[in-house]
C-alpha cells in the first residue's frame, strides 16, 4: 500500500521534498498559501483539514511561523499522525532555572502545539536541488519512534536517496541548526582567504564547540560528529551557492547583513540564531570561542581581527 | 450511585482465570523455551547454591536435574515445563483478596493503629464501641486531599494506576487507608515477598490486595510472569498501586528517576483492550505521601550517605521491623494534627496527557484527543509496539516527576530543616556535604534568627504555591515562623534517637545534621533547599564534583 505523504509549506524546500516523495510512488499532497503548481503528481491544497488526511506529514516552513502553523494544523491531527519537520532552525529562547537561557527545538514546538507524539526531524547534507532533480544524496531522519524513521524511509528513500536514521532527535535538530551557523563561517573564511589548513582547523574547532553546546542542550555529542552534523558541514565547503555560504562570503566582502541576505535570496535561519546560541552557551558555562567568532562576523568585524581573537583565546 | 461492583471484590473467583490467562500469554510469547528455561535454571542454581536450608537444597537438585535434561527434551516437553513453571509462579504471585477480611481489616485498622499509638485513648474508646469502629478518629491526623472527586469518577470507567512517592514501609498501609477514606475501591499492589515476613505489615498487606513479588528471583521468566500479571489485572479493570521510585527514597527527596516497567504494562493493557474492541482507559494518578516525620528516616539517610560516601557511615537495622519503633512513631504521629497528608494529584492518561472531567485525553493546548489514536498506526490499525510504548513510558515518567514536585505537601519539619541546615552550612569551614555533615558540635542558632529564616522561606513557599508549583501544609500556610519552629521541634523530639534540633535557653542547637539534611531534601526539587541531589541525578557519583552547583540554597 502506497504511503500518503503531506508536505506542509510550499517553498523551494517543501517542493523539493514533495518531488522526492512523489518519486518513490507515494501519494503526495502539499499545503501552501502560495500559488504553486504541484504538477501532475502533487495535489496542492490550502486547507489544513485536507492535508491532515495524510498520516505522515512533513513540515517545511520557516521556523518563525512553525508555532502558528503547528497550532492550526494541530486542530486536525490526532495521536496516530506521524509528523517530521525539515526546518534548519530552533525555536524561541526562554529563561530556565537558575537564570540560564533555554532554546526550544521545533520538535518541542510540535509537541506543545499538536496532540502528536510520533515526531521527528530531517537533517543531513542533502540539498533542495538534489531532491528536486533526483541527484544521488543522503539525508538523516531523527526520531525516538522507530515507526517514524520507517515511514520517512519508505516515503523518501530510493536508489537516488539514502535515508539514515538516529534516535537522537534533539541532537539532529541542534546539529542541523548549528551547521547552518557554521556554514556562514565557511563562506566567510573562504572569501577572506583562509587556506585549506586554516579552514580545516576552524571547522574542527567549531564542531567541537557545537558538540559541547549540544550536550548541555540535552543531545548526544556523537550526533554532532555524524552525518547530520560534520557530514552536513562538509557539504558546505563545496557548495558555493548554499544560502549560508553566500551570506558568509558577502559579509567577508564587507557587505551589511541586509545586503548579504539579499544576495542569498533564501531565508537564512542562522543569522538570528548565532547570537542566541552564544548566549545559550555562556549562560550554561560552555566555552564556545568559534561561535563567538561567528558572532563577530555578523557584527561586521574583519577576518584578521576575528582570527586574532580566536587564536589568542 | 455506582451500579457496578469493583472487580477486586470478585478476585477470588476470577483468580484461576487470571492465572490461566497469564500462563497462556507467557507461554505464547516465549519464542525460545530452551533459552527461557536455561536462563531460569542458571539464575536459580546460582541463587540456591549459596543457601544451606534443606528446602532450598531440594529445589537446587530439581533445577540441576532440569538443566541437565533440557538439551535432550523435545520442544513439546520444554513448553510443558515452561507452562508448569509459569503456573507455579503465577499462583505464588496471585495471593489472596478476601473481601470480608478487607472490610474487617479496614474497619479495625484505625483502632489497631490507635491502640498502638495511644493506649489510653483506646481504653476509653472501648467503652464506646461505635466510636472505635469509625474511621474518623484518624481523620484529623491523616489528611486525604487532592483530586478525590475526579479520581472517584474515573475509577468507574477506567482502570486506575496509583503512583505515589515512596518514603516508608508504612506507605502501602497508609495509602490503602487513604483509598478507603476517599471512597475508592482497594488497589492491587505488588509487595516484596520480604514484607510479608514482617509481622506488622503482612497482616494488612494480605488483605489490602497485595500480590507477592519475590525479589530474589532474577530470571526473565519470572519477570515476564509479573509483568503479564499486572497487565492482565489492568485489562480486567483492577486498579493498581505501585511505587515508581522502585524503593523508598533514601535521601528523603522527591523521586527524580523512576522505574517504569509497570507503566509499560499499563500501556500494553490499554492497547490490548482497544484491540479486543472493549476499550478500557488506563489512568495514572500521581500522588504524594507526606510525613511530618518519617519512620525510617535515620536508617535511610545513613544508607544514602554511606553509598555516596563509600562506607563512611554504618548502616543500621530498619525501624519498620521493630514493633517498639513503629509504636513510638505512631504515637508521635497521632499526637499531631495533619502529620500525614496523602494527596491525589491530577489524573493523566497512560500516554502522559492530562484528562478532562469525563476522562477524555487533552493535548497541551487543551484539545480533546482520541485516546486510542496513540496505539494506532497510520492505517488506523491497533498495534502493540514495545519500542513505541517505551517512548510513551518515558513521557509518562516525566509527567509523574513534574506532578510530584507540584503535589508535594510541605510541612514544618521540612521548612525548619532547610533553614537550620542553611545556617549550618554557612558556619561550616567548607560547604561540601561531608564537611557539613561532620559538624557535630551543636551549632547554636538564636531562636529569633531561625524563626525569621523560616518565615522568609515560608513566604517563598507561599509564592510558589500561588503559582501551583508546590502545596503548603495547612499549618505552614497559617502559622508564624516561630510557631513553625515550635511544631518542628516538637515533632523531632521524642521519636528520633537524636532530637535533630534541641531547644535551649540560648537558642536552637543542631543535634543531627544528617536528619536535617534528610528533611530539607523534600524541598530540594523546588529550589528552596540545598540541592545536593541536583540536576536529575538521583545519586551524585562524587560529591566534591557537585559542590560548584550547590547554589540552590540561595
Amino acid at each position: 500500500m502506497s504511503l500518503q505523504v503531506g508536505i506542509v509549506g510550499g517553498g523551494p524546500w517543501g517542493l523539493a521534498l514533495a518531488r522526492a516523495a512523489a518519486r518513490t510512488g507515494s501519494k503526495v499532497s502539499m499545503w501552501t498559501r502560495r500559488d504553486t503548481d504541484g504538477g501532475r503528481l502533487i495535489r496542492v491544497t490550502t486547507e489544513y483539514a485536507e492535508i491532515a488526511e495524510s498520516r505522515l506529514l512533513i513540515l517545511a516552513v520557516p521556523s518563525l511561523v512553525a508555532r502558528s502553523v503547528a497550532r492550526s494544523l494541530g486542530d486536525h491531527l490526532d495521536g496516530a499522525h506521524l509528523v517530521v519537520h525539515g526546518i534548519r532552525g530552533l525555536g524561541q529562547t526562554s529563561d530556565g532555572p537558575e537564570s540560564t537561557h533555554e532554546i526550544e527545538t521545533i520538535g518541542d514546538i510540535l509537541r506543545e502545539e499538536t496532540p502528536v507524539r510520533r515526531i521527528g526531524a530531517l537533517g543531513g547534507p542533502v540539498q533542495a536541488d538534489e531532491l528536486h532533480t533526483g541527484t544521488a544524496s543522503a539525508l538523516v531522519v531523527g526520531s525516538h519512534y522507530p515507526e517514524v524513521t520507517a515511514a520517512v524511509t519508505k516515503a523518501l528513500s530510493g536508489p537516488w536517496l539514502r535515508v539514515y536514521s538516529t534516535h537522537d532527535l534533539r541532537g539532529l535538530e541542534w546539529a542541523s541548526a548549528m551547521v547552518g551557523c557554521m556554514s556562514i563561517g565557511v563562506g566567510f573564511a573562504k572569501a577572506a582567504g583562509a587556506g585549506p589548513g586554516l579552514l580545516a582547523a576552524l571547522i574542527s574547532r567549531a564542531v567541537h564547540d557545537a558538540g559541547r553546546i549540544a550536550v548541555v542542550a540535552g543531545a548526544e555529542e556523537a550526533t554532532m560528529y555524524g552525518l547530520g552534523g560534520y557530514g552536513d558541514l562538509l557539504a558546505s565547503i563545496a557548495l558555493d551557492q548554499r544560502p549560508e555560504v553566500v551570506v558568509g562570503r558577502a559579509l567577508a566582502q564587507g557587505k551589511t547583513i541586509d545586503q548579504a541576505v539579499d544576495e542569498a535570496k533564501l531565508r537564512v535561519e542562522a543569522i538570528d540564531l548565532i547570537p542566541r546560541v552564544c548566549a545559550f552557551a555562556k549562560s550554561h558555562g560552555v566555552q564556545a570561542p568559534a561561535f563567538e567568532g561567528l558572532s563577530r562576523m555578523l557584527e561586521g568585524h574583519r577576518g584578521e581581527e576575528i582570527l586574532g581573537k580566536f587564536f589568542q583565546g | 450511585m455506582k451500579s457496578s461492583v469493583p472487580p477486586i471484590f470478585g478476585f477470588n473467583d476470577a483468580r484461576e482465570d487470571i492465572v490461566r490467562d497469564v500462563v497462556d500469554r507467557v507461554v505464547a510469547s516465549t519464542t525460545d523455551p530452551l533459552l527461557a528455561l536455561n536462563d531460569a535454571a542458571y539464575h536459580e542454581i546460582k541463587r540456591l547454591e549459596t543457601s544451606r536450608r534443606p528446602k532450598d537444597q531440594e529445589q537446587l537438585a530439581e533445577w540441576q536435574r532440569l538443566a541437565r535434561t533440557l538439551g535432550r527434551m523435545t520442544n513439546g516437553e520444554r513448553v510443558e515445563h515452561l507452562r508448569e513453571l509459569a503456573n507455579e509462579y503465577g499462583l505464588d504471585v496471585a495471593g489472596n483478596f478476601d473481601p470480608r477480611v478487607y472490610k474487617a481489616s479496614t474497619r479495625i485498622l484505625p483502632s489497631v493503629v490507635t491502640a498502638l499509638l495511644a493506649p489510653r485513648t483506646f481504653a476509653s474508646k472501648l467503652r464506646h464501641p461505635k466510636e472505635l469502629l469509625s474511621l474518623d478518629s484518624l481523620a484529623d491526623k491523616v489528611k486525604v486531599e487532592g483530586s478525590i472527586e475526579r479520581v472517584r469518577r474515573l475509577s468507574e470507567t477506567g482502570a486506575l494506576v496509583f503512583v505515589p512517592t515512596h518514603l516508608s514501609n508504612m506507605d502501602s498501609i497508609v495509602f490503602g487507608y487513604a483509598l478507603e477514606r476517599a471512597g475508592l475501591p482497594p488497589a492491587t499492589y505488588g509487595a516484596g515477598k520480604n514484607l510479608f515476613t514482617n509481622p506488622i505489615l503482612s497482616f494488612f498487606m494480605h488483605n489490602l490486595g497485595a500480590y507477592r513479588v519475590d525479589r530474589r528471583l532474577r530470571h526473565a521468566l519470572y519477570k515476564d510472569v509479573l509483568k503479564t500479571y499486572s497487565c492482565v489485572l489492568l485489562e480486567r479493570g483492577y486498579h493498581s498501586l505501585f511505587f515508581p521510585g522502585g524503593t523508598r527514597s533514601r535521601s528523603g527527596g522527591i523521586e527524580r528517576r523512576l522505574k517504569l516497567g509497570l507503566v509499560g504494562s499499563a500501556i500494553e493493557a490499554y492497547a490490548r483492550s482497544v484491540r479486543a474492541g472493549r476499550e478500557r482507559p488506563v489512568y495514572f494518578i500521581p500522588s504524594t505521601i507526606n510525613y511530618l516525620i518519617t519512620l525510617e528516616a535515620e536508617t535511610l539517610i545513613r544508607d544514602y550517605l554511606s553509598e555516596t560516601g563509600k562506607s563512611r557511615f554504618i548502616i543500621e537495622d530498619d525501624e519498620s521491623s521493630r514493633l517498639s519503633r513503629v509504636a513510638s512513631f505512631a504515637r508521635k504521629l497521632l499526637g499531631m494534627d495533619g502529620a500525614v497528608v496523602i494527596r491525589f494529584g491530577e489524573p493523566i492518561d497512560c500516554f502522559g496527557n492530562r484528562v478532562d472531567e469525563e476522562g477524555h485525553s487533552l493535548d497541551r493546548r487543551g484539545r480533546r484527543v482520541e485516546m486510542s489514536s496513540y496505539v494506532k498506526d497510520p492505517n488506523g490499525d491497533v498495534v502493540l509496539d514495545a519500542a513505541r510504548d517505551a517512548e510513551y513510558t518515558r513521557e509518562v515518567g516525566e509527567e509523574i516527576c513534574k506532578a510530584y514536585v507540584r503535589e508535594t505537601v510541605i510541612m514544618s519539619t521540612h521548612v525548619v530543616a532547610a533553614a537550620a541546615l542553611a545556617r549550618l552550612r554557612q558556619a561550616s569551614p567548607r560547604p561540601d556535604l561531608f564537611t557539613v555533615m561532620r559538624q557535630r558540635d551543636g551549632l547554636l542558632i538564636p531562636r529569633d534568627e531561625l524563626a525569621a529564616d523560616v518565615r522568609a522561606l515560608k513566604d517563598r513557599l507561599l509564592e510558589k504555591e500561588k503559582r501551583g508549583e508546590v502545596v503548603c501544609g495547612d499549618f505552614v500556610r497559617s502559622a508564624s515562623g516561630g510557631d513553625l519552629l515550635e511544631q518542628a521541634l516538637r515533632a523531632f523530639a521524642g521519636y528520633h534517637t537524636n532530637p535533630v534540633l534541641e531547644s535551649r535557653r540560648e537558642g536552637v542547637s543542631v543535634q543531627d545534621p544528617m536528619l536535617l539534611f534528610y528533611y530539607q531534601n523534600r524541598l530540594a526539587s523546588h529550589g528552596l533547599a540545598w540541592d545536593v541531589l541536583g540536576g536529575g541525578h538521583s545519586r551524585p557519583t562524587a560529591l566534591g564534583a557537585a559542590a560548584p552547583s550547590l547554589g540552590g540554597s540561595r
